[in-house]
């Protein structure tokens, strides 16, 4: 930081104050960027390993801002948008709720993928294209995981084994969500995977395949921690639950393993997405760019715990650190079809839960 | 405020109406009202127009003026082609909640008020102490309790396995019953999720209150009354049947349509202990707000629904009463 007088602070924050009508910082030489992330263990991950080494990196200061989620982020976000003063430049969304962000509209700015060329190392797939441009760029992603309790039963070759009353009577956790993937792993089992979501007698009768596990359910959970508990607790003896966790909760000695079905388990990411209102572009591109890189990819699976979005033979990531967080086949959410047939799917799948 | 700001000057001395000194106590009920109107009446309003806006499908929703909420409320999205009753069941388990878990609470709080006015005034007060700071509890902290107490390894059905009882109901049979009825799986019995569950921890969520709206009329029971019908020749029960309860009519039924209304809104405890085939509109109305749907018109169209059957409730409730009181 360079010395400053009484004088020249009346004159940068006269000229900051003329540059920018919400107020910039006083010291203008200090650059800093606020960064949303879901609260918990996983934003004091990122303001423990990731951010420091960032500001280490680049100069540039990390203000973390504490997201619910990616949900409920979007509908503060959207109504701070609307009031005209957002919380965070940069927010992280999984992708159904960028593809929702981008089509109500005016809530993201495009991001210009040539100063962050670091992006050219993930998977095309992980940068999500709109009409205005690139609106969302992968931070990192995490699966959805099979798991069992190792004590009370043997690892299922499939995902179908769990529609086997003789062994899952009133014993499995899966979640209450319509879109929480469970749908997308009836797809893959019994179906054509994506393309069955194409058509809405395709979607009813996924439902009805998930309305026949339902007697084998004991807890459909709407929390994370509902599922931890009811894991813990010997409630349940099988489900979906988050692979990182599962492994965590493993590794501290609780009755439970995740394990990839040969059908494989479903992958969800979440990105960085740039608030339309936000005047920090230039930051949010070195930031993007730094997330991109295989060490910072690989310095987050280490220590937050998630998949990385480049090729492991980019990273340093041994074996044992990579099937941590990782693993084989993935199975591709249906993204759009839940967004397309939104309030059918959201009906057809309460009343089969209902039975009404 | 003085006795003396309310009473005019007489009329001679007003030299300058320009000039009159400002009263605060004549601004202070209009003030009131603004904010009363600010910060209740306005936001339901806007509750009762969000209602009316449209849903995009794959994005938010927009301001409009349309009855389609409405209608899916009662025949569902699909209709004409596909009818659906699904919100009304909803409707009906948060009335069905609402009403045992609040008789429950007043009838099991009835006699430990009773009970509790006949002590004397010091353990009285360390009661009511009690009761009251209990009440400091919210929902979330009282269903994690439940729910670790009704846990496999941890509550009840651990307490059944180690005891021998769960092998006993599996030996006379009677586990298979449980099955069925879903209070068991075939390793143990299971309390989780079940009505049982769920309306035991509503009832224990409002019996404070009922204890503490009960208090003030039981504890004018004139004792009296009831030595008198004794000496006439009546028994406990007699007494209770023809002489308490018909004295505590009013606030018992009072009680109960307070503790009612209060459980209609209920969400952790029907979240956590019931099955989503039972789960009332309140949960309903979350999952169309937040979470992934961004649905808000149709989560106002069945808050605005909830609320009208309330009020109904209430008013038939009040009709009732005084129809009785007729008699």
């Amino acid at each position: 930081m360079t010395r400053m007088n009484r004088r020249s602070l009346l004159k940068t924050g006269a000229a900051t104050f003329a540059a920018s009508s919400l107020g910039a910082p006083l010291i203008a030489q200090d650059r800093s960027l606020k960064i949303g992330s879901y609260g918990g263990y996983f934003e004091n991950s990122f303001k423990e390993h990731v951010y420091p080494a960032f500001t280490e990196a680049t100069g540039i200061a990390i203000e973390s801002v504490t997201q619910p989620n990616s949900t409920d982020w979007l509908v503060t976000m959207q109504q701070a948008t609307a009031a005209g003063s957002v919380p965070a430049d940069l927010s992280l969304y999984a992708r159904d709720t960028l593809i929702k962000a981008s089509r109500i509209g005016g809530l993201l700015q495009p991001l210009d993928l040539s100063a962050m060329p670091a992006t050219s190392n993930l998977d095309p797939y992980f940068v999500f294209e709109g009409n205005e441009g690139p609106l969302g760029v992968g931070a990192m992603s995490w699966f959805t995981a099979m798991v069992i309790n190792p004590n009370e039963v043997d690892a299922p070759e499939s995902w179908a084994d769990f529609w086997d009353s003789s062994l899952y009577e009133s014993s499995l956790g899966l979640s209450r969500n319509y879109n929480s993937q469970f749908l997308d792993i009836v797809a893959a089992t019994f179906f054509e995977g994506e393309a069955t979501f194409a058509t809405q007698d395709g979607i009813v009768a996924l439902i009805e395949k998930a309305a026949e596990i339902k007697p084998n359910v004991a807890l459909w959970w709407s929390a994370e921690s509902q599922m931890e508990q009811s894991m813990k607790n010997g409630d349940v003896i099988g489900g979906q639950y988050y692979l990182d966790v599962a492994n965590l909760m493993m590794a501290d000695g609780f009755p439970i393993q995740p394990l990839f079905p040969k059908e494989g388990n479903p992958q969800d990411y979440g990105s960085w997405c740039l608030s339309s209102l936000s005047d920090k572009s230039a930051e949010a591109a070195e930031f993007i760019n730094y997330s991109s890189d295989p060490a910072t990819q690989a310095l987050m699976s280490r220590m937050i715990g998630t998949a990385p979005l480049v090729d492991k033979s980019l990273t340093d990531l041994s074996d044992e650190e990579f099937t941590f967080v990782s693993g084989t086949p993935s199975i591709k959410p249906a993204y759009e079809a839940y967004l397309d047939n939104e309030t059918f799917i959201k009906e057809t799948w309460d009343k089969m839960l209902a039975g009404a | 405020m003085s006795v003396a700001d309310g009473i005019d000057p007489p009329l001679g001395e007003e030299t300058a109406p320009a000039r009159a000194p400002f009263r605060w106590s004549r601004v202070l009920p209009w003030g009131l009202t603004a904010l009363i109107a600010l910060f209740c009446v306005v936001p339901f309003l806007l509750v009762i127009a969000i209602s009316f806006g449209r849903k995009i499908e794959g994005a938010a929703w927009v301001w409009d003026f349309t009855f389609e909420n409405y209608q899916r409320f009662f025949v569902g999205t699909l209709w004409p082609d596909e009818v659906t009753f699904l919100y009304l069941q909803q409707l009906g388990y948060s009335f069905w909640y609402a009403v045992i878990a609040s008789i429950l609470a007043v009838i099991t709080a009835l006699p430990f008020t009773l009970a509790l006015t006949r002590l004397s005034r010091r353990a009285q007060a360390a009661w009511l102490v009690f009761i009251l700071s209990s009440l400091s509890l919210s929902e979330v902290f009282i269903v994690m309790g439940w729910d670790i107490l009704l846990s496999n390894n941890s509550g009840l059905p651990a307490l059944f396995k180690s005891t021998g009882l769960t092998d006993w109901l599996k030996a006379v049979g009677w586990f298979d019953t449980l099955r069925e009825w879903g209070l068991a799986n075939p390793r143990n019995v299971k309390f989780k999720t079940s009505e049982f569950a769920t309306i035991l921890t509503m009832s224990y969520l409002v019996w404070p209150y009922s204890v503490i709206l009960l208090y003030p009329a039981l504890s004018r029971l004139d004792p009296s009354l009831s030595e008198a019908a004794r000496t006439m020749g009546a028994g406990n029960l007699t007494v209770l049947r023809t002489v308490t309860l018909p004295s505590v009519r009013l606030p018992l039924f009072g009680t109960t349509l307070l503790l009612f209304v209060f459980l209609l809104g209920t969400y952790v405890a029907i979240t956590v202990f019931a099955d989503p085939s039972k789960h009332t509109t309140a949960v309903a109305i979350y999952s169309n707000v937040r979470g992934a749907n961004l649905n808000a018109p149709f989560g106002a169209t069945q808050a605005v629904i909830l609320l009208v059957s309330a009020s109904v409730c209430l008013v038939l409730g009040h009709t009732l009463n005084r129809w009785s009181e007729a008699r």
